[in-house]
């Protein structure tokens, strides 16, 4: 775990760490990967066809269409302007 | 040095189901901002998404018509990224298991036939949309369109050319729509196109560098992007200068393409099995089922148009190129089955009503029956020929019946023998040269006699009769 | 009224004999939610004037004699189930002020017997943790002994239920999240199999893996709550369509002739003595009942942690990633969208949950996925191989839910290896999709409570309930003295 995967991790993940908690969160991540790294140990390959998750074409949800949830209720959780989502431009 | 461009495509094509694809929202285009949404396509914590499988018909009827291998075992994935049109940052969609692999589909460019292979086509989810402002400067994010179901189909790079590219599309976007799978509205963004372009000299073994062209939304635009990216590209090869991998974006103003700013970790979308939906496996009987259920394609009509009903290939084409115009013919067969005038006068007289723009197949007035009747009427010899048209624009017009329309425009063929007579004599009378010609052998100015008669009756007498007259009075 | 001795059979009785009415019922507890929950910490929120009003309703209905099993009864929930209107904050900054626009079908069926809500829980921050200090707003304490932790991270609904200020709560469980708080709380919690509950308005940790059971005083009551949440729901299409049955039926049943098997690997030397003999020692009667013991073994428990923190960190880094402030949620400041959703994130979460973002991002990255995330998917198939093996030859399984007893407050949770490591003995359970329930079985020498864990085949919670009421009446159960 060096600066650089923690780096590119963090653009993943949308995260940003000043660089003291960037050292101490790089300390804890290669404790847990050296813990994550038995698995390496072990020789199975997965198969995804045996995950016996699967279920039949008929018990998929028929197509009907249902009436949708009231606008105002379902921004109630943010500040909308013309019932639209707001963020900082995206294009210039 | 001759560059030879390579390309292949992505085309995202919207399906034509009720309810969105993970949710039971409406999947009807536009509506007010966020009122075609819900807690799930909205993505509010603690939703799941649940499959359609109207959806999953849909893909699996797409993959049939271009000659695919279905999956009897297919699953979802999610594609992760953060953009502001995507409220669960990840979009669900297929990797290693789409629903559809390998296919092909002819097209005929310049008369030469070529078959273009497909890769694959999934399943996934569309995204919202988003609106800019300026003077704010902010984004705003409509939630509509979240959801409604698209199928990806991704070829393999067999394009050299923009008309092969554009014979793809427009042949892809017509079987869609006679499988009634989607729409094809490119106004709508119903379709849209990624292209990948890159040159390399002609047989090198070396494929150049490509760029994506992304979101092409009408043929034109299609065309205008690979024109310019093979020019640019040229430019930048014969130069000496690198193309650089890179997503672009086609500016239908200017003509040219543009990076996008890179979606940023755009290269890593950590794809993995979705775990809210479970894989489907298919049983044979339900994919024979859905195969059975496809409807005539195009290619199939043509045969039968050409083959049962003796209409000419190049007329068939033009009745098949829109499926509006192929179903207003059979409907009106249905009705009336003489194939071959109705499909003539759709040919001739109302396919040149459209291209006016006097009539829009989405929006009529009339029925295919209506239709039917009128040809009918002139094929019993109820109208004349040329009345028709006057009552086909008074159709379009009104949406009045043909009967009525001719009843209120007296244009009913009365049969009337002393009019006929009358006016017969009148027009030898006025000829007396060309009926002379007529009778010293020169059987060529019938025609000019009958047309004069024609005019003369405006329709009040049909062709057969007046012929079978005037030919009678002509031997003298 | 002793509350913490009550159980739902107790409550309903009293409620339909009408000795005490539903409002003065939920008083009582409201009461005492009033005067221990600033001891305990349990709640996050506290719905009280709600809670009358549903009281009053479920009293109509008593009183027309419609009252269902859950009638007027008080619950309190887990802080990550949405529940309509109420706050539902999941224990983090990033949902301190989100109000759901909707309920969760398992609050939809509650509100259907006219249940009455005390509360929500507190939980480690998005479930992700074992202790309840990863909190953001409530830090719960354990009711056995107030420097100890609850447990999680259901620590909040365990730690309610044995401190007697709910007679039951919801939890959720996607490691062990729901029995490892019974366990160190000494109450009783039932994972059930994946997929017996809908997780429509669970706020997804990881969705392979979480399930919604019930945290009670004895088993009955785990039957009585999971006979109601129970069923398929059009919502989520991992809810599977299994007959609803009554989880209550075999109780009572003599269990002469089940096989219980031990398998070997959770009893090692990382498992503390206290715990093992009070684990072994409960076997012990069970054998006297007339159970046969059966020894068996796990050889990938080894890697199960590993396999779990790789999926379930997987799993979460994508269901988290729709927190960025701009539809709910705190919100970030920023010139651009990443700025801002970056700010969002960076203040919303938590040290755990980042960890455990970072952590599913790198096993899903490119280069590292094959070796980690379908690793793991391997070890998942191989653990449900090697269930169903011992399942051949046994009707559950009996483990200790936890290594050690409930520890001090601040003594592991800021490790995060030694937290993921204690999880060993219920992680397997998710893994493999089975039901479990927890049981006090036993109490060390400092008085903590010791608890076993029952793992039953896939959809038999029957069978469970079943054992684990079958041990509960012949144990002498200690209550916390808060």
């Amino acid at each position: 775990m060096d600066i650089k995967t923690i780096d590119h991790l963090c653009n993943l993940s949308k995260l940003n760490y000043t660089d003291e908690s960037k050292e101490k969160v790089m300390g804890e991540m290669s404790a847990i990967i050296e813990l994550m790294d038995t698995v390496k140990e072990f020789d199975v390959v997965y198969d995804d066809t045996k995950d016996n998750n699967s279920i039949s074409y008929d018990e998929v949800r028929k197509d009907v269409a249902k009436p949708s949830f009231p606008t105002e209720k379902l921004l109630s959780n943010t500040q909308p302007s013309g019932n639209c989502y707001v963020v900082p431009k995206m294009v210039d | 040095m001759k560059l030879y461009p390579t390309i292949g495509l992505e085309i995202h094509a919207e399906l034509l189901t009720n309810s969105k694809v993970f949710c039971t929202c409406s999947a009807e285009f536009g509506g007010e901002p966020n009122s075609r949404c819900c807690p799930v396509c909205s993505g509010l914590p603690g939703t799941l998404p649940v499959l359609n499988a109207k959806a999953v018909e849909y893909i699996i009827k797409a993959g049939y018509i271009m000659n695919c291998e279905i999956s009897r075992f297919t699953k979802w994935d999610r594609k992760n990224y953060f953009y502001p049109d995507l409220p669960k940052a990840y979009q669900i969609s297929q990797m290693p298991r789409p629903v559809c692999l390998g296919g092909h589909v002819d097209v005929t460019v310049d008369g030469e036939q070529k078959t273009m292979r497909i890769n694959r086509i999934h399943l996934e989810e569309d995204a919202g949309k988003l609106v800019h402002d300026d003077i704010e400067r902010v984004s705003l994010a409509d939630y509509n369109r979240c959801g409604i179901p698209l199928i990806e189909i991704v070829t393999e790079p067999d394009f050299h050319s923009a008309a092969e590219v554009i014979a793809f599309f427009e042949k892809i976007r017509l079987m869609l729509q006679y499988a009634g799978v989607c729409d094809g509205k490119l106004e709508q963004g119903s379709m849209r196109c990624d292209v990948n372009i890159s040159l390399a000299e002609k047989d090198s073994d070396k494929l150049g560098t490509r760029t994506e062209v992304k979101n092409l939304n009408s043929t034109k635009a299609i065309q205008r992007a690979i024109e310019y990216e093979i020019y640019r590209q040229t430019e930048l090869i014969e130069n000496g200068e690198r193309v650089v991998q890179e997503t672009l974006h086609f500016n239908d103003a200017t003509g040219e393409t543009s990076s996008l700013r890179s979606k940023e970790d755009a290269h890593d979308y950590r794809y993995f099995p979705d775990p809210d939906i479970p894989p489907i496996i298919f049983t044979e009987e339900e994919l024979a089922a859905i195969k059975a259920d496809i409807p005539e394609m195009p290619e199939q009509r043509v045969a039968r148009y050409t083959g049962e009903y003796g209409i000419s290939a190049a007329d068939a084409k033009v009745l098949t190129d829109s499926k509006r115009v192929s179903d207003l013919f059979e409907n009106a067969v249905k009705a009336y089955n003489n194939p071959k005038p109705i499909g003539t006068f759709i040919v001739v007289e109302l396919m040149r009503r459209i291209n006016l723009g006097e009539l829009d197949l989405d929006d009529m007035k009339f029925t295919a029956e209506d239709l039917a009747k009128l040809i009918e009427l002139a094929e019993t010899n109820k109208i004349s020929k040329d009345n028709r048209k006057i009552i086909l624009r008074e159709m379009i017009e009104s949406g009045k019946k043909p009967e009525t329309i001719a009843e209120e425009q007296q244009l009913w063929i009365k049969e009337d023998n002393e009019l006929l007579e009358k006016t017969i004599n009148g027009i030898m009378e006025a000829n007396p040269k060309a009926v002379e010609q007529y009778r010293n052998g020169e059987t060529k100015v019938f025609g000019f006699l009958m047309g004069q008669c024609n005019k003369a009756l405006k329709g009040a007498a049909s062709p057969a009769s007046i012929k079978a007259m005037l030919e009678e009075k002509l031997k003298g | 009224m002793e509350l913490k001795k009550q159980t739902l059979g107790s409550l309903r009785e009293m409620l339909d004999t009408k000795q005490i009415s539903a409002v003065e019922l939920c008083k009582e507890y409201t009461d005492s939610i009033k005067a221990k929950n600033p001891d305990v910490l349990g709640y996050i929120t506290v719905t009280d004037d709600e809670a009358l009003k549903n009281a009053e309703k479920a009293q109509e209905i008593i009183d027309k004699g419609e009252a269902k099993a859950l009638t007027g009864i008080p619950l309190a929930v887990k802080d990550n189930i949405c529940t309509d209107g109420i706050r539902t904050t999941c224990a983090s900054k990033m949902l301190e002020n989100f109000v759901p626009p909707y309920d969760a079908n398992v609050i939809e069926k509650l509100k259907a017997e006219n249940y009455v809500l005390l509360g929500k829980t507190s939980m480690d921050e998005f479930a992700m943790g074992g202790s309840t200090q990863t909190s953001a707003f409530a830090k719960t304490r354990n009711p056995f002994d107030l420097t100890r932790v609850p447990g999680g991270s259901s620590g909040g609904s365990a730690a309610v239920v044995s401190a007697g200020i709910a007679p039951a709560a919801l939890g959720s469980d996607t490691g062990g999240s729901i029995r490892q708080p019974a366990s160190f709380c000494g109450v009783t919690g039932l994972k059930p199999t994946y997929g017996r509950v809908s997780r429509y308005g669970l706020v997804a940790f990881a969705s392979s893996l979480d399930q919604i059971g019930p945290i009670a005083n004895n088993a009955v009551d785990c039957g009585t709550i999971l006979n109601v949440i129970c069923g398929k729901d059009s919502r989520d299409a991992t809810s599977a369509n299994k007959p609803v049955e009554d989880f209550n039926a075999k109780v009572g049943k003599d269990i002469k002739g089940m096989k219980i098997a031990l398998p070997k690997e959770f009893f090692a030397d990382s498992t503390d003595d206290e715990v093992k003999s009070a684990v072994l020692a409960a076997a012990k009667k069970y054998e006297e009942m007339g159970a046969t013991l059966v020894d068996c073994s796990m050889k990938s428990l080894k890697y199960a942690v590993s396999a779990y923190y790789l999926v379930a960190s997987a799993e979460a880094a994508s269901n988290l990633s729709r927190f960025d402030g701009i539809k709910y949620g705190l919100r970030g400041e920023g010139r651009t969208f990443d700025e801002m959703i970056r700010d969002s994130r960076t203040r919303g979460f938590g040290d755990e949950v980042k960890r455990r973002i970072l952590l599913g991002n790198y096993a899903l990255s490119s280069g590292y996925y094959d070796a980690y995330y379908l690793k793991a998917l391997a070890l998942k198939q191989q653990i449900i191989k090697e269930y169903n093996e011992i399942f051949e030859n046994a009707d559950v399984i009996l483990t200790p839910t936890a290594p050690t007893v409930a520890y001090k407050i601040g003594e592991q949770e800021t490790d995060p290896v030694k937290m993921y490591l204690a999880d060993i003995c219920t992680v397997t359970v998710n893994i493999a999709s089975l039901p479990a329930i927890s049981v006090p079985c036993g109490y060390n020498a400092d008085g903590m409570p010791i608890g076993m864990s029952l793992v039953g085949r896939k959809w038999d919670e029957a069978t469970l309930i079943q054992t684990a009421d079958a041990f509960e009446k012949t144990f002498d159960r200690r209550y916390s003295e808060v």
